[in-house]
């Protein structure tokens, strides 16, 4: 179930803002996979928690789902960076080199538009949780300001890959939507 | 405006946006954002982050990475291979035992790692050769495994069915037992023509191949059989109601890792890295479709488009059988251009209501969705599995591949006629299992 996308990593050249935004895309994707770990960790000490020693879990399934969720928002930067957001590449790769380049421009503006809106009510709303001292309505009872972190985080590290991006098609260094 | 009308618009909409070749999520969320600025406000749009966090705020999706890490440390170790082998040495006595073998393995395969293309890839590279140094035809040999990879998301467990129930609030548990008899059925299919085309284009002789001894069958199985035993396990702990698929799903990924570095001596940090980078690039793609396309649905509710058109196909009068022949179309056109998980998620909100307002299973409906998905990955224009078969047998040309694939894709046909003509194939196994559906 790989994605359709055949294209690899994008090129950075040797500019060092496209260096140094993929840095941190991939320092973020090892914080998501680590978290994915985690949470394959927490979810079998969960199990011989209630299976094996018959004790009962507080925290463990809402940190598990609080983890994949964060492992999900950290991790889209790296995805966009490894080119792993799949999409429908027929008509760009049908289309002329010129018009192919204003379509990756047009493609490009929109989703950092979209990813800015993301980043900007995700702020407010883990605003709203931080001042407001909002908590689950669990046992556990955690402040939701730290899961919601990720919202912020997350969208604002792809809305940075996303300008990297379009960055290296506008000086050349990367080819429209990565094809050759 | 009428929500009907506004749902062409949005339809519309969706595949101009997508078409442009903006990530999937991504143009989810811009035409989401689009329309509802222009119906509900530009303040509504401060609901989005709340509503992907609230999407992906369920236990249920943790089976998605841990099923993925469960298939990609399978298919990062010479498992295939073994597989591949195993049965090669076990069926080597039934007529046609080498085409047989290799649709076995990749059915078992494709369920293991529920991965297309790395079936493809992992079989292939040892099948299609031995098939065409035997005197199958190229076009055999290259589509049967091509066909063959299609099999891991319909043979639980799968991560598309995963992503159906969730998508639907369906019963994994029962979807997965859904996919099992019409999964064996599409092998039979396979393997009949498969057969059936060997047989007719001459040499009925090189049905036959070699011989192994017992010794070097028994051999091979204790690097067979742990993964067999782990995949068995872990669907045994569900349906036994020992616990959750996710739950279930993480042990499995624990073992199959633990397996890989002991068995396959996958020891070395950048090879076990590169599990699981593409284990987090493959969840974090799907979770983010899922995400985005939680937004997508509450916008279609929020303009009421997926309520009116669940009424407007309540007042139609037309055969049900000729609106399932509407939608199956459908999902056949989507599958050609989109991965199977993308369709699923932007189709469900659409269509769930439709089919079950004409009656129909959500369940059988999965399996029937899931095959036409199959058929999207063996036909062009973005029919993955025909370019990595295309790339692990270069000197095979893309039209003989394109074209031993078809009569494949006919054999899905068929199955889709017998799913249709038989439901209880799809229905019968869970039901047995986890009683009559309420």
């Amino acid at each position: 179930m790989a994605g359709h996308s055949s294209a690899v990593a994008s090129h950075t050249g040797n500019n060092p803002f496209l260096r140094f935004v993929a840095a941190l895309s991939t320092l973020a994707g090892w914080c998501s996979a680590g978290m994915i770990v985690a949470a394959v960790g927490i979810t079998c000490q969960m199990i011989v928690v209630r299976f094996v020693l018959n004790g009962s879990t507080i925290w463990q399934t809402e940190a598990v789902i609080y983890l994949v969720i964060a492992a999900t928002l950290i991790g889209l930067p790296y995805v966009q960076r490894l080119r792993g957001h799949v999409n429908v590449d027929l008509i760009p790769i049908s289309l002329a080199p010129r018009p192919r380049f204003f379509m990756a421009i047009l493609t490009a503006v929109l989703s950092i538009a979209i990813i800015s809106v993301m980043l900007f009510y995700g702020y407010e709303y883990w605003l709203f949780a931080w001042e407001r001292g909002w908590k689950s309505d669990t046992v556990w009872g955690v402040r939701l300001w730290i899961p919601y972190l990720s919202i912020p985080v997350g969208f604002g590290l792809l809305l940075l890959q996303l300008v990297a991006d379009l960055v290296a098609v506008l000086l050349g260094i990367d080819k429209p939507f990565g094809l050759e | 405006m009428d929500p009907l009308l506004l749902g062409v618009i949005v339809a519309i909409a969706t595949i101009l946006v997508l078409f442009s070749g903006v990530s999937v999520a991504i143009g989810l969320l811009i035409v989401s954002a689009g329309f509802l600025i222009v119906f509900d406000g530009p303040r509504s749009l401060e609901l989005m982050p709340e509503i992907l966090f609230g999407k992906l705020d369920n236990f249920a999706l943790l089976s998605i990475p841990m099923f993925i890490i469960m298939g990609s440390s399978i298919a990062s170790t010479r498992a295939g291979a073994d597989l591949y082998e195993a049965l090669e040495r076990w069926l080597t006595r039934i007529p046609g035992g080498l085409v047989v073998s290799n649709l076995g393995a990749c059915a078992l395969f494709a369920a293991m790692s529920g991965s297309s293309p790395a079936t493809c890839a992992a079989i292939g590279k040892m099948g299609i050769p031995e098939m065409r140094k035997r005197g199958y035809p190229d076009g055999v040999a290259a589509g049967s495994i091509a066909a063959g990879g299609t099999l891991g998301i319909l043979i639980p467990p799968s991560v598309t069915m995963i992503v159906y129930g969730i998508a639907t609030e369906s019963s994994i548990g029962r979807l997965f037992l859904a996919g099992v008899i019409p999964g064996l059925m599409l092998v039979g299919l396979f393997m009949a023509w498969s057969l059936y085309s060997t047989w007719r284009s001459g040499d009925a002789t090189r049905l036959g191949s070699g011989s192994y001894t017992w010794a070097e069958r028994f051999e091979i199985l204790p690097r067979v059989l742990p993964f067999l035993g782990i995949i068995l396990g872990v669907l045994y702990a569900m349906y036994g109601g020992i616990a959750t698929p996710s739950e279930t799903a993480a042990v499995g990924a624990l073992l199959c890792l633990l397996i890989a570095m002991i068995i396959y001596k996958l020891w070395n940090p950048r090879d076990l890295w590169l599990v699981l980078r593409d284990s987090t690039k493959e969840s974090v793609m799907i979770l983010f479709i899922i995400a985005a396309a939680g937004v997508f649905s509450y916008m279609l509710s929020s303009l009421y488009i997926t309520q009116s058109i669940a009424e407007w196909i309540g007042t139609l009068d037309v055969n049900r059988w000729v609106l399932m022949g509407a939608v199956n179309v459908f999902l056949l056109i989507a599958g050609f251009f989109l991965p199977p998980v993308a369709v699923i998620l932007m189709a469900a909100p659409i269509l769930l209501p439709i089919i079950t307002t004409a009656g129909f299973d959500p369940i059988w409906f999965a399996v029937v969705l899931t095959i036409n998905m199959e058929i999207g990955l063996i036909s062009p224009p973005v029919g993955l599995n025909l370019y990595v078969i295309n790339g692990i047998a270069p000197d095979i040309s893309l039209k003989t591949i394109l074209t031993g694939s078809l009569p494949f894709v006919a054999c899905m046909v068929v199955a889709i006629v017998l799913l249709c003509l038989f439901p209880g194939l799809a229905t019968w196994l869970p039901n047995l299992v986890m009683g009559a559906a309420i």
